[in-house]
């Protein structure tokens, strides 16, 4: 698998559509066929060479130059490799990935990770709503792989996630892991209200802000602490906030109650 | 039988001891002190001295410290054998669902990574009668089932690697007091190395076997050419008139090069008791090669420390 450069040379006037350009689509490809692949813009497609100049990269990644903020579904189904942006993504990023890693170093639009199956996608900034959830009208969200995102997470993050973990440094907006599957959902920061609306299994870990349950959680009055070390262990390797959890004591809350009450909040004091 | 090598007073016959493939695992059981830990593993490798009618044989590898466990409690890791995979992976659940699930404060993980995988919580979930949860964390699904004392957690598999069972010493001595004390030093020397465990009591067999017998129902009798009580009678005894007792180390490990590391410092242990002290021969049960295809020859284990 040989890398790729691309370079942005100006911001689209459009939103321009990313999918396919991952690194196996363009393993067997040269230079020039590689700036012949059409990509979506507006209503229309155009070579991806209007958009970049595309050379060699050093090393086995597809490396995005520049700010990309208004090119959606950057890694979308991505089964493998390694993309880096350097600057933010737009939406969709990372959308039904199930391989290989995405790292973008700003921000991510809406939908970020959505119906991932694999992999690992790190956002250096803040993500949008709908985060590691559903594309509009499924019935499944993420449901594996990692997410982790260095700044802040928007509303409905993990909506009907199913399986995976997601670790967000910063604060998260409303409705975190509602409808939730299972899975794990690990916030920094504060969290936004009505958390873990409607989440049916699951473990929310709130790692430094203890927000007053729903009136449909039911605190857990029996420890869990073979789980909470294996959880804690594994999270403590995001560093950050996270580092010290394994020393850390809790108090879970279980619930949706509304939904069979097999989830879990975390409240790490 | 050919030269013989004298080690200390012992003589080392020219022979060597037989083994056989297993199919084997691992499991790691942690507890809130060591204590409880102990109490499931011994229940848990309790009646699994033999194959021949335990379904596996199994013992405690060694104590874990915190730092070695998976949730930083102490721990035993636990290794079980058994002739296949299918009869493994029914004693596994059997065991751990009987003696460690029903243990307080217990936890159980698989200790080994790679290899076949078979249940351990897999199917003990269901006695969380739907209230049970899976948790995939860094990879791994673990079944958190919950018990009276809070919750049961157990790694859903454990992975099956190829083992070696059936390597053996035979420990020929003046007397029982000599027999004993070779054969204790021996086990302690073993138990000191990891990946082999000696499924017997307290490690030794006094019951060796030879295959077949009289009875046609019996596939396996006593070892009368190594009993002192019928020297004199049977027509072949390995014994003179000066050895009294025998005693037998079983040795199963995970790989030829465990069991071959185990019976070497079990040799050596026994050398060091020598013969002042009443060991006057060191041996091995073989079946002429036909048995199995692992053949641990005494004189090599010594002279070039590998089988």
């Amino acid at each position: 698998m040989n890398g790729w450069r691309l370079e942005l040379r100006q911001a689209p006037a459009l939103r321009v559509d990313l999918r396919g350009v991952t690194l196996t689509a363009l393993a067997a490809l040269s230079s020039a066929q590689v700036g012949q692949l059409r990509v979506g813009h507006g209503n229309t497609t155009v070579p991806l060479a209007e958009f970049f100049r595309v050379g060699p990269g050093p090393d086995d990644t597809l490396h995005f130059a520049g700010d990309l903020a208004r090119f959606d579904r950057v890694g979308w189904q991505m089964s493998a490799g390694r993309i880096v942006v350097d600057g933010s993504a737009g939406h969709y990023a990372g959308g039904c990935m199930s391989g290989g890693e995405l790292r973008i170093g700003a921000d991510a639009g809406l939908l970020a990770a959505c119906e991932m199956s694999g992999g690992s996608l790190r956002i250096g900034g803040d993500v949008g709503d709908f985060a590691a959830g559903t594309l509009p009208g499924s019935m499944d969200g993420m449901r594996g792989g990692t997410l982790v995102v260095a700044g802040r997470a928007g509303a409905r993050l993990g909506d009907r996630m199913r399986r995976g973990s997601v670790v967000v440094f910063g604060d998260a907006g409303d409705f975190v892991a509602s409808r939730m599957v299972a899975g794990t959902i690990a916030i920094g920061g504060t969290a936004g209200a009505h958390v873990g609306y409607g989440m049916r299994r699951g473990s929310v870990v709130l790692a430094s802000s203890a927000p007053e349950p729903p009136s449909t959680f039911v605190p857990a009055i029996a420890p869990a602490n073979v789980f909470w070390q294996l959880l804690a262990r594994d999270l403590a390797r995001h560093g950050g906030v996270f580092a010290d959890l394994p020393a850390r004591r809790i108090e879970r809350h279980l619930g949706d109650l509304s939904a069979g009450g097999k989830g879990e909040l975390v409240l790490v004091s | 039988m050919s030269a013989a090598l004298m080690r200390n007073g012992v003589v080392v016959d020219d022979s060597f001891a037989e083994a056989f493939p297993m199919k084997a695992t691992r499991i790691v059981i942690t507890a809130h002190d060591l204590g409880w830990a102990r109490h499931a593993a011994v229940a848990a490798t309790g009646f699994a001295t033999s194959v021949i009618a335990c379904g596996c044989e199994a013992g405690i590898e060694r104590e874990l410290g915190p730092d070695e466990t998976p949730d930083g409690r102490p721990g035993l890791s636990v290794l079980v054998f058994s002739m296949s995979g299918k009869e493994l992976a029914k004693q596994i659940e059997r065991r751990v669902g009987q003696c460690v699930l029903t243990c307080p404060t217990t936890a159980v993980f698989a200790g080994i990574a790679e290899g076949e995988a078979v249940a351990l919580g897999r199917n003990l979930r269901f006695f969380g009668d739907g209230w049970q949860t899976s948790k995939v964390i860094g990879g791994v699904r673990y079944w958190r089932v919950p018990v009276m004392d809070g919750e049961f957690v157990a790694q859903e598999t454990t992975a099956v690697v190829k083992g070696v069972g059936g390597g053996n010493l035979l420990l020929l001595a003046r007397d029982l007091d000599a027999a004993l004390a070779a054969a204790v030093a021996a086990v302690a020397a073993m138990k000191r190395l990891p990946n082999v465990i000696m499924p017997f009591p307290g490690g030794v067999v006094r019951s060796g076997s030879k295959v077949g017998s009289k009875y046609a129902t019996l596939g396996a009798s006593t070892n009368d050419a190594f009993c002192p009580s019928l020297y004199g009678l049977v027509g072949r005894s390995e014994l003179t008139a000066e050895t009294r007792c025998v005693l037998e180390i079983v040795i199963d490990g995970l790989t030829e090069a465990d069991v071959a590391a185990a019976m070497r410092v079990g040799m050596e242990a026994g050398i060091a008791i020598g013969a002042p002290r009443g060991l006057l021969r060191i041996s091995a049960g073989n079946y002429g090669g036909k048995l199995g295809p692992f053949h641990f020859h005494l004189h090599k284990l010594l002279e070039r420390g590998g089988s």
